[in-house]
């Protein structure tokens, strides 16, 4: 496989003898547009944001190399300089992140949109501050890198630097950081139920994507010789875009062969053919409109109908056994008259709960009794506006749904959630790192390795665990409820929150899941609260019965004490709702 | 994931390598012919211009060469698109130099993609510059040959102000190097003229909406507005202005407001309008109407209008055709050398090389409908000092 | 006090003027969710059709049929051809449309020309308002806005139209399950909303530059004041224009025209980070 990526690069240093020299420095400046593209596709195909103002980190890396070249320095300052140019844009962007991704999930246009504006403010300041960037005109008189000759040896120089930073991206790409950026895609809500801090992931990518422009905009100063406004604009950013899409997001091949294939196009046809624009515009509608991966996609598709895999590598075995992630602590939540409301229907009316023993709590009530707003109050879901929710003696009342992960509540929905365009193997993997992966292991294929004797148990009971390379997608409802409610359990939490497991499955499997349930919570010795609706379920499960109504405790106790009581008859009995 | 993405990308290039740049290959016999390429835009916001830049210097490429060629070789223009970012017009402007081996090149296009092409020259092949920019442009081997600001503006100011009664001016235009270069110009003439500057306002490149400049040219009082807006900005700003009823009592200057803008702005928009440049298509003189029935006659009835920045690129060919004479050659360093001096007639007028600028006549015309009428000429007007 | 109304009559025509031209992409992006690229394109579409009107010696008011016509025949086929494939894809109608746009920009080069048209004002001169001479095309536009957008408040609200569109938007599946013809309506209403565009453009033609590129203009501007303003609603496109219009107006008076500028650009940036949903932000 590698030698492949060698041969290609083979390719990329005979240019210049196969062709000409001139021809390899216009296959130069495509390939520093390609690398930003790359930065792009990390972000854009990788973890689903996309990113429409990265010419912002390219010129401002052009314009920090440029005014450091123009003194002619010497190779020290130059390699200070352009470590500045990757880390000035990365820190801009990492901030940027940071303070968008933090306030929203998801991937709307509004973050694409904010990109685009600061693309454009950046354009018109270079273009005001004639004292610093030289105005429209341009910042000029930028010297080449010494002792390399512009027209003939940079192009090796690009095609190296080019080398370096796709061998770091695709391994950004294969380490388990790039892993949680597919399930932050996939679906961003539930990564955060396994403790990470899906915003801080995002604003990474980002960094890692404005760095890589903010270099190859270096490089583009000496490359040029000049440093013009265009390099900041919003029109250099929707082209980096769409050369993206039309080579091909998903890969890191895609954008460079997008911006190399569109950018020869393009100088082929400019001087033959008037209406040049035409062609390409028509290129992109295309490719938008029938080859969703780009022509990466479609190369690598038509390759597979010929018989030609391009395997995906298998996963190193697990070998690395983890210890247990549990506490030994006593269970201690508490809800202190709790009151939420969602526009002006209320929906808890001030609750009171104390969970103080280890154990199954089951809780019940008729619908819109506020069972699932119950779970969601507690993890962050559902602000809270009156009250306050303690557990372990903390106050969980306003905390983010990252962060009560990382207190070790885990959460399953109702309704199946898992990263469906990943597979079985990497879904596990996710749960298995929830609150154990740290930053540098997030970059090291060590946690590929990790296993756990639990994990090892949950694989036991659900064999189809154990089909690696299956898409989570590909599954019956039934076993994706599995699927979620193993890697609930695979975190080790010690508070299993579970809406309605059982919703969906057929009898057999009911059975099965009540007995992991209960199997499941003794070997943890976790403490889980369970949303039912089924009394066989809860008579057979339940240690501790909550019954709530309207939004506030009606009873508590065992199951036939909760029975007895009479309150639950009147309710039960088709009283009031 | 790594290496599935690896693999990729090298089948990608791989694929790539077959298709890349194959007809770069052909390297032309420097026999006899000679390359010129010739630089317009035909996209982008001065793609306007490309179609009049073509036509005007294909008429003096056919002239040269009828008449015996570019020292006896016959001249073969290479047309290239730089109505793009610079990055783009040095690739086009590199393929056609090493790769077509062009002898020599004619720009008709901004500055800062002049500022690439000086760089990527480097004083090695012959460069003519020739649409009105800001000056100061010095590089060895570039010669330019549009209007400077003080070309434009010396002696159109104290005259346009003593003829109107103008004393108090407003300088409007876009947020870039070439109007800042010129108000500075301009205030400088205005104040020997003893005149007054009111307002000084630049725009982004963006702007639409012109209300907020209107209603301070208003306040300011001004009887006179400079304008260096450009394009687009130029036809909605002018155009507004009139909507306001100001055309009526305050005179307006462009230096860059050719027959295009002129159309735009619209006939019953440009009362006291005046421009000011070395080249209308009315003009008077038997060579210029000579030049705009010959263009007519190639080109037909339909013809894109003939405009300063078109008929620049003529006059462009015509003064490599002078510098390769007097050189005798068209080596770069030679031709540095001999190119004081140089001089030639075309429809302008007559023209002198001097500090690698040209000396020649300047016209100001005042707007009748949507036509220009040439009111004034002043004779062999210098460039200013660029080299400084 | 003159200067002050002066002001006052700008700020509401800049306000008006931002919310016609906004109105076509709020019909598109607001309520189908298509980041039509090619907005700005309709607008200039639109203008062209006045062009033919004037080319052709018909009266003016001809210009909003013609526009309607060509607008909606463009409409239709660019929402067939390409736009009906990519509904809930809102990055890849980006792309095409951006693609659609520089098609629609070089099919009129090729027809038209690349160079500056001129319409010829309508109502010329000066009306005396409050004390200031406004031009008088400008008052009447004013009036045409403020009907239209009373009509289209009334409409929108009353008629069972609005109520599908929003039913389609909401849930889909659900809309074509109680028999709302969702593919249908899309296309109706990309057609409404891009015919719009045009309209706006036969409007704004007597009043600004004419030629392939206008578009690029209206694009951007458009996008801000939406997000600025909230999707989807009427309410959300006056509040969005009038926080985009009046930052540019008051800016620009007080300072200049690059400080107005970057001011729209910083405040819709706050606007998109802090408010996504915008001041007009439905429930």
């Amino acid at each position: 496989m590698r030698s492949v990526s060698g041969l290609a690069l083979i390719g990329l240093l005979a240019v210049p003898f196969i062709w000409d020299s001139f021809t390899a420095y216009q296959l130069g400046l495509y390939i520093l547009y390609g690398m930003v593209g790359q930065g792009i596709a990390l972000c854009w195909g990788r973890a689903g944001f996309l990113p429409l103002g990265q010419a912002l980190f390219f010129g401002i890396g052009a314009y920090l190399a440029g005014s450091v070249l123009r003194s002619e320095p010497g190779w020290l300052l130059i390699v200070v300089a352009f470590a500045v140019a990757c880390l000035v844009p990365a820190l801009l962007a990492w901030i940027i992140g940071a303070l968008v991704f933090n306030r929203q999930t998801g991937s709307g246009p509004y973050f694409s949109l904010i990109t685009l504006a600061l693309a454009m403010l950046g354009f018109q300041l270079a273009n005001s501050m004639e004292w610093l960037t030289g105005g429209f005109n341009g910042m000029t008189g930028i010297g080449g890198l010494p002792g390399i000759d512009t027209y003939e040896t940079l192009y090796f120089v690009i095609v190296g630097v080019f080398a370096c930073t796709s061998i770091a991206l695709a391994h950004v790409l294969r380490s388990p950081f790039g892993q949680l950026l597919s399930a932050v895609r996939e679906n961003e809500d539930r990564l955060q139920f396994f403790g990470f801090n899906t915003g801080l992931l995002k604003a990474f990518a980002f960094a890692v994507s404005a760095a890589i422009a903010g270099l190859a905009g270096a490089l583009y100063a000496p490359h040029q010789g000049i440093v013009t406004p265009q390099a900041v604009g919003f029109l250099l950013s929707a082209e980096l875009v769409i050369w993206t899409a039309v080579g091909g997001r998903a890969s890191l091949a895609g954008p460079v062969i997008g911006a190399v294939l569109i950018g020869f196009l393009a100088a082929g046809l400019r001087d033959d053919f008037r209406y040049w624009e035409v062609v390409v515009a028509l290129v992109f509608i295309i490719v938008v409109l029938r080859l969703p991966l780009g022509i990466a996609g479609f190369l690598s598709q038509m390759l597979r109908m010929i018989g030609i895999t391009v395997d995906r590598p298998r996963k190193p075995e697990r070998t690395n056994e983890l210890p247990p992630n549990s506490s030994e602590a006593a269970p201690d939540l508490r809800f202190v008259d709790v009151y939420a409301a969602a526009g002006p229907v209320k929906i808890l009316n001030g609750l009171d709960i104390a969970i103080k023993h280890r154990g199954i709590h089951c809780i019940i009530g008729p619908n819109g009794a506020g069972k699932t707003s119950t779970l969601n109050a507690m993890t962050g879901k559902l602000p809270i506006v009156g009250g306050s929710i303690h557990w372990q003696g903390r106050d969980v009342s306003d905390i983010r749904p990252y962060l009560a992960a990382s207190l070790g509540i885990g959460r399953k929905f109702q309704v199946p959630s898992v990263f469906t365009g990943l597979t079985i193997r990497q879904n596990i993997d996710i749960a298995l790192w929830a609150n154990r992966l740290s930053l540098s292991d997030q970059f090291s294929m060590e946690p590929y390795r990790w296993k756990t004797a639990l994990l090892d148990r949950l694989e036991t009971r659900f064999p189809f665990l154990r089909d690696d390379d299956q898409l989570a997608g590909a599954l019956s409802v039934g076993q994706r409820q599995m699927l979620d409610f193993a890697m609930t359990f695979v975190t080790e939490p010690d508070l299993v929150l579970l809406d309605e497991p059982c919703a969906g499955l057929s009898t057999a499997e009911t059975r099965q899941m009540i007995e992991a349930i209960a199997a499941l919570n003794t070997e943890t010795r976790s403490t889980s609260i369970i949303i039912e609706h089924d009394m066989d379920v809860v008579e057979q499960l339940s240690d501790h019965v909550i019954v709530m109504h309207n939004g506030t405790l009606l009873a508590n106790g065992t199951l036939q004490e909760v029975r007895d009581n009479p309150d639950v008859k009147k309710v039960y009995a088709g009283g009031t709702k | 994931m790594q290496r599935r993405e690896f693999v990729k990308t090298a089948i990608g290039l791989a694929a790539l390598a077959g298709i890349v740049a194959k007809p770069f290959g052909a390297t032309a016999f420097a026999a006899d012919p000679v390359k010129v390429g010739i630089l317009i835009p035909l996209s982008g916001p001065a793609g306007l211009f490309g179609p009049s830049s073509q036509m005007s210097a294909q008429l003096a490429v056919d002239e040269i060469n009828a008449a015996g060629g570019l020292l006896g070789r016959m001249i073969e223009p290479e047309f290239v698109d730089v109505g793009g970012p610079p990055a783009d017009a040095t690739q086009a402007a590199l393929k056609l130099w090493k790769g077509q081996k062009a002898e020599a090149f004619i720009g008709m296009h901004d500055s800062a993609v002049r500022g690439a092409l000086t760089n990527l020259f480097k004083g090695q092949v012959p460069y003519i510059y020739t649409p009105v920019y800001e000056g100061g442009e010095c590089s060895a081997g570039t010669y330019v040959l549009g209007e400077t600001p003080s070309q434009q503006l010396e002696p159109v100011i104290p005259w346009l102000s003593a003829e109107k009664g103008i004393t108090k001016w407003y300088l409007i235009g876009n947020d870039y190097n070439w109007p800042r270069d010129t108000n500075a110009a301009a205030k400088a003439y205005i104040e020997a003229a003893g005149g007054s500057v009111v307002g000084e306002e630049y725009l982004p490149f963006t702007v639409d909406n012109f209300d907020s400049s209107l209603a301070k040219i208003k306040e300011s009082g001004a009887d006179g507005v400079l304008i260096t807006l450009v394009g687009g900005a130029s036809v909605g700003f002018n155009r507004a202005f009139a909507s306001f009823g100001l055309a009526d009592d305050v005179v307006r200057l462009g230096t860059l407001i050719e027959e295009n803008t002129l159309a735009g702005i619209g006939a019953e928009n440009s009362k006291n309008l005046f421009s000011s440049a070395g080249y209308f298509a009315s003009i008077d003189t038997p060579a210029a109407k000579a030049f705009a029935d010959k263009y007519k006659a190639k080109n037909g009835a339909d013809a894109p209008a003939l405009n300063a920045l078109g008929q620049s690129v003529y006059d462009g060919v015509l003064l490599l055709d002078a510098l390769a004479k007097k050189t005798g050659s068209l080596d770069a360093s030679a031709m540095d050398a001999a190119a004081e001096g140089t001089s030639y007639d075309g429809p302008r007028g007559s023209a002198t090389l001097s500090g690698r600028h040209v000396s020649k006549d300047i016209f100001l015309a005042e707007a009748d409908g949507a036509s220009f009428n040439v009111i004034q000429t002043f004779s062999n007007v210098d460039a200013g000092n660029n080299c400084g | 006090m003159e200067l002050i109304a002066l002001y006052g009559l700008n700020l509401v025509y800049t306000i008006a003027v931002l919310a016609l031209v906004v109105l076509g992409l709020a019909v598109v992006f607001g309520l189908l969710g298509v980041m039509n690229m090619a907005h700005g394109e309709f607008i200039m579409l639109g203008a062209y059709s006045a062009l033919i009107i004037q080319q052709a010696g018909l009266p003016y008011i001809l210009a909003l049929p013609m526009a309607v016509l060509v607008c909606g025949t463009v409409g239709f086929l660019v929402e067939y051809a390409v736009i009906r494939h990519l509904y809930r894809r809102p990055f890849d109608t980006l792309l095409a449309t951006w693609g659609l746009a520089i098609l629609i920009r070089k099919a009129v080069e090729g027809a038209f020309g690349r160079d500056y048209k001129s319409i010829e004002q309508r109502l010329p001169g000066t009306v005396s308002v409050l004390g200031v001479d406004y031009p008088a095309y400008r008052l009447a536009l004013l009036v045409v806005i403020v009907a239209l957008f009373a009509g289209l408040l009334i409409w929108y609200r009353r008629s069972n139209t609005g109520a599908r569109i929003k039913a389609m938007v909401q849930n889909p599946a659900l809309a074509s399950a109680v028999g709302i013809d969702t593919a249908f309506l899309s296309r109706a209403t990309f057609i409404f909303g891009v015919s719009v565009a045009g309209l706006a453009g036969v409007l704004l033609a007597p009043l600004v530059r004419v030629e392939p590129y206008m578009g690029l203009d209206y694009l951007l501007s458009s996008f801000f004041i939406l997000v600025v303003g909230g999707l989807g609603s009427l309410e959300g496109l006056l509040v969005g224009s009038t926080v985009i219009g009046g930052t540019d107006v008051v800016v620009s008076a007080i300072s200049d025209k690059t400080a107005g500028y970057l001011s729209i650009l910083i405040i819709s940036i706050l606007f998109l980070w802090l408010r996504p949903n915008g001041l007009y932000a439905k429930r």
